[in-house]
């Protein structure tokens, strides 16, 4: 059995971030490395249909379970677990390399998880250990949005676990299967949980709070695990809710809208993720398994082409101490290569062929189209120009371009951050050429083909005209030094009328009542200090209760031994 | 930018379009099919919104200087 938990990629990882302690600092980064590479072939080497299964209580519990969607998920996280470590090869900080490796874990774990329990544990798991990658940066910021980021997470695994125990309780099944559409309170709790992790608007605020101000190499592993997996728990847990489909795309849009109001360059990408979520949670709504195939494929790409833009940019903070693009540009001599390995991902996000989204997003877009619904696919296509307008044109130029030259000092990027990130822009190429390559994993069966006459005309036609536009109006979208509000304003408004509410009145009532005990305690004791003054009140009040005393011992050992007298007598 | 690129742009452009007219002409799965060169048009448009609608709420709604959450 011991052995046997060894086949859960989850565990292994989490052995791994066990050991790493031990290891000598030279060689940490290397022994990091060996952990994922070893999940990945673990979760390679797994066949559909291949099971564990352990127990707790009554309840049996299905420890891992590989089926299509399962693994697909798996793989990828996996993927990204290793290239991140590649990325992060020159850290030297082992409790970012600890709480990668156990963020890595609970991400497979939930992927993996076949049952409701072992899903909430992993999913805490990643709530947790996800915290540490933005506390690490040590910033005051980072400090309290690190905070807040927990917040949130405690209250979505909350939800979720609320969700689940009523679940349970209903139905007495642990099983993770796809609920009817049915609003029950079970239903709507763990969508709500599963809804935090997904970013839903309006509860998003902890996805870009916090991301921007996690560290350079955390990020990598906050974007690929925590809203990946949730759109995996949607997938298995939600297909065809068709409330999905308009909450995918208000998110689609409203990520969207603040990539291209964003001035902070890791703030742009943090937005888009939101932006591309919509899209995958759309795809999930509609449910059939075109659109199914399109969120998997979707999620996949999004790993990969975003996990390589924030490597890019972290290049760039890693290099220049800054991600405000009022600080940057000009640095296209300076970072060519970072700007060449941007360009692919972003070229890749964007859709343009030859790169990875012209294969997936189309499938998701053009799946939602097939089933009736023009307009959120409209929307979607409109959410596309947003993309191209903000990552593939925007962020580059004002970083790289623009200026004439950034005339500050650049720190020299460690080359295995270089090697991560060619790692990922080759991966991100070849599935862009030879689309098989990525749905021979896909869930379903598909036949689709992106590269078709009608595809290809619709994304240059949009990105040149976007181009054109961007041309004639980028002097509106130049850095400033600002930051832009978002929904949070109304939590962090409201926080200390929420602190007086929960802290203060709570923290006055117990004042309050300890005040009254106390005052009773010290009435007493003056009180009963000197009984003689009540039990004598023809006496001198003045006296001294030192006084009383003799004649009050005798009195009192006269009752006690009369009591002991008779007692005895009585007894005997 | 270069006079080269920007002819390059028109030429891709243009194939497009050649390509949209030659093979495409009677695709109708959705409405806007009918709409000749309608990707073109909408990429330009909704950049623009995009551009002016993220200017606007930007300048009148959420931005604030850095130091805003700290007060």
């Amino acid at each position: 059995m011991t052995i046997e938990l060894l086949a859960i990629p989850g565990v292994l990882l989490v052995l791994g971030a066990a050991l790493l302690p031990l290891i000598p600092e030279k060689l940490r980064s290397s022994v990091f490395l060996i952990f994922p590479v070893a999940a990945l072939a673990m979760a390679a080497m797994h066949q559909d249909g291949y099971t564990l299964t352990g127990a707790i209580g009554n309840y049996d519990l299905i420890l891992l379970e590989v089926d299509s969607l399962s693994r697909v998920f798996g793989l990828i996280i996996a993927f990204a677990a290793v290239f991140g470590g590649i990325y992060a090869y020159h850290l030297k900080d082992l409790g970012q390399q600890c709480a990668a490796l156990l963020y890595a874990a609970g991400a497979l774990g939930v992927v993996y998880a076949g049952d409701l329990f072992t899903l909430i544990v992993y999913w805490e798991l990643m709530a947790v250990s996800s915290t540490w990658l933005i506390w690490a940066t040590r910033t005051d910021a980072a400090r309290a949005a690190g905070m807040r980021y927990l917040v949130y997470h405690v209250l979505g695994g909350g939800l979720l676990f609320a969700g689940i125990i009523l679940h349970v309780t209903q139905t007495g099944s642990l099983a993770i299967e796809s609920f009817e559409q049915v609003y029950s309170i079970s239903n709507i709790l763990i969508f709500l949980g599963v809804g935090v992790n997904a970013a839903f608007i309006p509860i998003h605020t902890w996805l870009s709070d916090a991301y921007p101000k996690s560290t350079i190499t955390g990020v990598i592993f906050l974007n690929s695990f925590t809203t990946k997996s949730a759109v995996y728990v949607l997938i298995r847990m939600f297909p065809g809710w068709d409330i999905l489909i308009w909450i995918g795309v208000i998110m689609a849009i409203y990520g969207v809208m603040y990539a291209v109001i964003c001035k902070d360059i890791r703030e742009i990408l943090t937005y888009h993720i939101i932006s591309q979520l919509g899209f995958m949670i759309a795809a999930i709504g509609v449910g059939t398994e075109l659109a199914l195939n399109g969120a998997a494929a979707l999620a996949v790409s999004n790993i990969l082409n975003k996990s390589l833009l924030f490597m890019a940019c972290g290049a760039v903070l890693y290099a220049t101490g800054t991600s405000k693009m009022y600080h940057l540009g000009g640095l296209v001599k300076k970072l060519p290569y970072v700007l060449g390995l941007y360009l692919v991902a972003s070229l890749s996000i964007s859709g343009l062929p030859l790169f990875t989204a012209f294969v997936t997003k189309p499938m998701a877009v053009t799946a939602i189209g097939y089933s009736g619904y023009d307009t959120a696919m409209l929307l979607l296509i409109f959410v596309s120009i947003g993309t191209f307008l903000s990552v593939g044109l925007k962020l580059p130029y004002y970083t790289w371009f623009h200026a004439d030259s950034y005339d500050k000092e650049i720190k020299p990027i460690p080359f295995n951050m270089y090697i991560g990130m060619g790692f990922v822009a080759v991966v991100c190429m070849v599935i862009g050429i030879a689309p098989s390559t990525l749905y021979a994993f896909l869930p379903y069966e598909t036949d689709f083909n992106p590269y078709t006459i009608y595809l290809f005309v619709e994304i240059m036609q949009i990105a040149i005209m976007t181009f054109i536009g961007f041309w004639m109006l980028k002097h509106l979208m130049k850095g400033k030094l600002v930051i832009a509000l978002d929904l949070d304003w109304f939590y962090r408004k409201a926080s200390p009328a929420a602190y007086r509410m929960f802290i203060k009145s709570t923290d006055g009532f117990f004042g309050w009542a300890e005040k009254v005990v106390l005052n009773t305690a010290v009435l007493s004791t003056k009180v009963f200090r000197n009984p003689m003054t009540w039990l004598n009140p023809f006496g001198n009040k003045e006296n001294d209760a030192t006084t009383y005393s003799p004649g009050m011992e005798v009195v009192m050992s006269f009752i006690l031994v009369c009591f002991l007298a008779f007692s005895l007598f009585y007894f005997l | 930018m270069k006079k080269i690129y920007w002819i390059l742009i028109g030429l891709v452009l243009l194939l497009t379009l050649v390509l949209e007219f030659m093979f495409l002409a009677d695709y109708d799965s959705h409405w806007w099919n009918a709409i000749p060169g309608f990707y073109a048009i909408f990429g330009f448009l909704g950049c623009i919104l995009l551009v002016y609608a993220a200017t606007f709420i930007s300048k009148k709604i959420v931005n604030r200087d850095l130091d805003y959450y700290d007060n």
